[in-house]
């Protein structure tokens, strides 16, 4: 099945650098990612259940779907810093093979900020209102490096310059409020990348800046990431983001991973029928009237007993209530749908 | 902004909130009901008597002009006599002023030190034994009436266990020669163990009793605001790139805890200094506020006017420390 929607824009994807020899292990692999509010015993809620997905080597993935779909608990699951009171009740999370769930407290932190970094969005209140700028993207060098604390400055100075910020030596001193939106979100990914992290997670790194602003930050996280021959998952509710700048795009929603696959296929030709719904839903400049998808999320207290979307597709049928579909291949992507 | 600026700016605010207090206080004692001049040669003395006291004080004056000699007499450092005392008001304040101010310091420094290490330590564990602790000792710091909680302590330690000395003013030992004025300090600058002895044993009662309830509202405060940073934005980016717990807690989150804590102390520093009446009757420690009421029960102006004006001013004085300690402190401040 293939369900045409959405814009038809050319996909204007960076070409990717050739990938480095890191053999066919994924940077980046989720498997069966189950996640729960509560304890075992008095469950409050599911919000991601038997999340799927691949960023490999070298290769920008965006995380795309909208609000409370699971995109952003998915990065603190991976990162290890799920919110209190909640916990991985099934799954694995393998980082360059290594398994995470389950993995010391004093492993993670290493490889947070060394081997995995993320930057978040409102950069503002991302940094430390009482540190310098310089600070604390030196302390993260230090934290997983040998530099002291001259050559950690000397490098957060140079990573500030890397990133676009004129007069890097002195504005390193400053401290954020000094800083405008665009400014701090550089001097974030700045942090972000000191440590040449195999994979950046960027979540919703543009939100809360102007266009001009969101397009400049974007271009830079893509080209800083190609240049460190790193991975990208970016997570982002706007579609037209990933079809910009990721070669790969994963579509969750109510903590479900739809589809996924090649960006152009996927926003193209979409498989799944809230794939093409989502891409309706953002509309184009000439359609007169915004397209809404009827009826509410579900609410995930428990474990689906059949489709997410299925209250909310056009095209259910007795099949979609008949458990929850897996994730299957289907020519060149994975989908989540019977029809499919 | 430079810090001379900045000081400066506070200085000019100080006075004018001097001047604010001075007048509001001066109208607000005259307007009360009572004549201070029956109170001064009795209810039993004739008219003539009576009028020529009035004369006397000024108080045929008109108000307005009452206020500007008593505006000329401050400006020469001269707070009037106190009727009642029979001295100058600047000499009874010279008495127990440092009794307050050794009272206060003593206080808020047990205070500080129960309960914003309390407060930090309960909110990095929540749901603790630690945590469930704090939030019973806020409680009741907050609740325990102070004078309540002086007698309890009085009756425990002196009358049952016999623990402390009888809780009748600053010393029962020597005084020792002045030189600040407080007994503590005095005895450590003249090498007087035994006076040193003594008031720590007099001063430790009320001061707990302090330390007790301005550290309730005060670990409230500091377990709020830890746990408000704890949770905040910069806190989980710092956690993501791999900063060592250690480090979020001291480097990252302590400043900003600090901020809003330390004006918490400044106003709970200032409220002390301006006399702590209650306990100060239960412990009759002849501080600044046990003054201050007698002189209200006496219609005695001057003193009034002058504990009031001297709180203001203890007010006004440790906010400016703690802003110029915020304007060291806190980067925002300084743009």
């Amino acid at each position: 099945m293939s369900i045409s929607a959405g814009p038809e824009a050319a996909a204007s994807i960076h070409p990717a650098p050739p990938a480095p020899d890191r053999g066919d292990v994924p940077v980046l692999d989720v498997a069966d990612l189950t996640v729960g509010f509560g304890s075992a015993a008095k469950r409050r809620s599911i919000p991601l259940q038997g999340i799927h997905l691949q960023v490999a080597a070298s290769e920008r993935m965006a995380l795309v779907g909208e609000s409370g779909s699971g995109k952003s608990l998915t990065a603190a699951a991976v990162l290890g810093l799920l919110p209190e009171g909640a916990e991985v009740i099934r799954g694995s999370i393998r980082l360059d093979g290594e398994e995470l769930i389950g993995a010391p407290e004093r492993r993670l932190r290493d490889l947070r900020g060394g081997r995995m970094a993320i930057m978040f969005q409102n950069p503002r209140a991302s940094l430390n209102p009482v540190l310098t700028v310089g600070g604390q993207i030196a302390e993260v060098i230090r934290v997983h490096g040998d530099a002291g604390r001259k050559e950690s400055w000397t490098q957060a100075v140079d990573l500030l310059a890397e990133m676009g910020i004129p007069d890097a030596g002195r504005r390193a001193k400053d401290y954020v409020h000094q800083y405008s939106g665009g400014m701090a979100q550089r001097a974030a990914l700045a942090m972000a990348l000191s440590c040449r992290p195999d994979l950046l997670i960027a979540d919703e790194p543009t939100t809360g800046l102007d266009a001009t602003l969101q397009q400049q930050v974007l271009e830079l996280v893509v080209e800083q990431v190609a240049s460190r021959d790193a991975s990208l998952l970016l997570i982002t509710h706007d579609i037209a983001v990933a079809r910009s700048h990721c070669e790969r795009t994963t579509v969750m929603y109510a903590g479900r991973v739809m589809e996924s696959g090649p960006t152009s296929s996927v926003t193209e030709s979409p498989k799944n029928p809230y794939t093409a719904a989502l891409l309706k839903a953002f509309g184009t400049v000439d359609q007169r009237r915004m397209y809404a998808i009827g009826g509410v999320v579900p609410t995930l207290v428990g474990e689906l007993s059949e489709c997410a979307f299925a209250d909310r597709c056009p095209m259910v049928g007795p099949e979609c209530r008949d458990g929850v579909p897996a994730l299957r291949s289907v020519d060149d992507r994975q989908v989540a749908c019977v029809k499919a | 902004m430079p810090l001379a600026i900045y000081i400066g700016r506070r200085l000019v605010f100080l006075v004018v909130a001097l001047f604010g207090v001075s007048l509001i206080t001066f109208f607000v004692t005259r307007v009360l009901p009572g004549n201070p001049a029956y109170l001064i040669v009795g209810v039993q003395a004739d008219e003539s008597t009576v009028e020529a006291v009035i004369e006397r004080l000024g108080l045929d004056e008109p108000i307005i002009n009452q206020y500007g000699h008593y505006m000329r007499q401050l400006f020469t450092g001269d707070l009037g006599d106190s009727w009642r005392t029979k001295n100058p008001v600047t000499t009874d304040i010279a008495d127990r002023w440092p009794a307050t101010i050794e009272l206060a310091t003593t206080a808020a420094i047990l205070s500080i030190c129960w309960s914003v290490p309390f407060g930090i330590v309960s909110a990095l564990r929540r749901r603790s034994l630690s945590d469930r602790l704090a939030n019973v000792a806020s409680g009741l710091g907050v609740s325990i009436p102070e004078f309540w909680l002086g007698i309890i302590l009085i009756l425990v330690f002196f009358f049952h266990l016999d623990f402390a000395p009888a809780p009748i003013g600053r010393t029962l030992g020597t005084v020792p020669p002045e030189v600040t004025g407080l007994y503590t300090l005095d005895s450590v600058i003249a090498g007087d163990w035994g006076a040193l002895r003594s008031s720590l044993a007099q001063l430790a009662l009320p001061a707990i009793t302090l330390a007790i309830t301005t550290g309730g509202p005060l670990l409230r405060v500091t377990r709020g605001f830890m746990r408000e940073t704890m949770a905040s934005h910069h806190i989980r980016s710092a956690r993501a790139l791999g900063v060592p717990e250690r480090s979020i807690v001291l480097r990252h989150a302590l400043p900003n805890v600090l901020l809003p804590v330390s004006t918490m102390v400044a106003l709970m520093y200032g409220y002390l200094l301006g006399g702590t009446v209650l306990v100060e009757f239960v412990f009759a420690w002849p501080g600044i506020g046990k003054y201050a009421i007698d002189s209200i029960a006496a219609s005695d102006y001057a003193p009034v006017l002058a504990a009031v004006l001297l709180s203001a001013c203890s007010y006004i004085l440790v906010y400016l420390v703690m802003d110029i300690l915020h304007f060291i402190i806190d980067p925002r401040t300084r743009t």
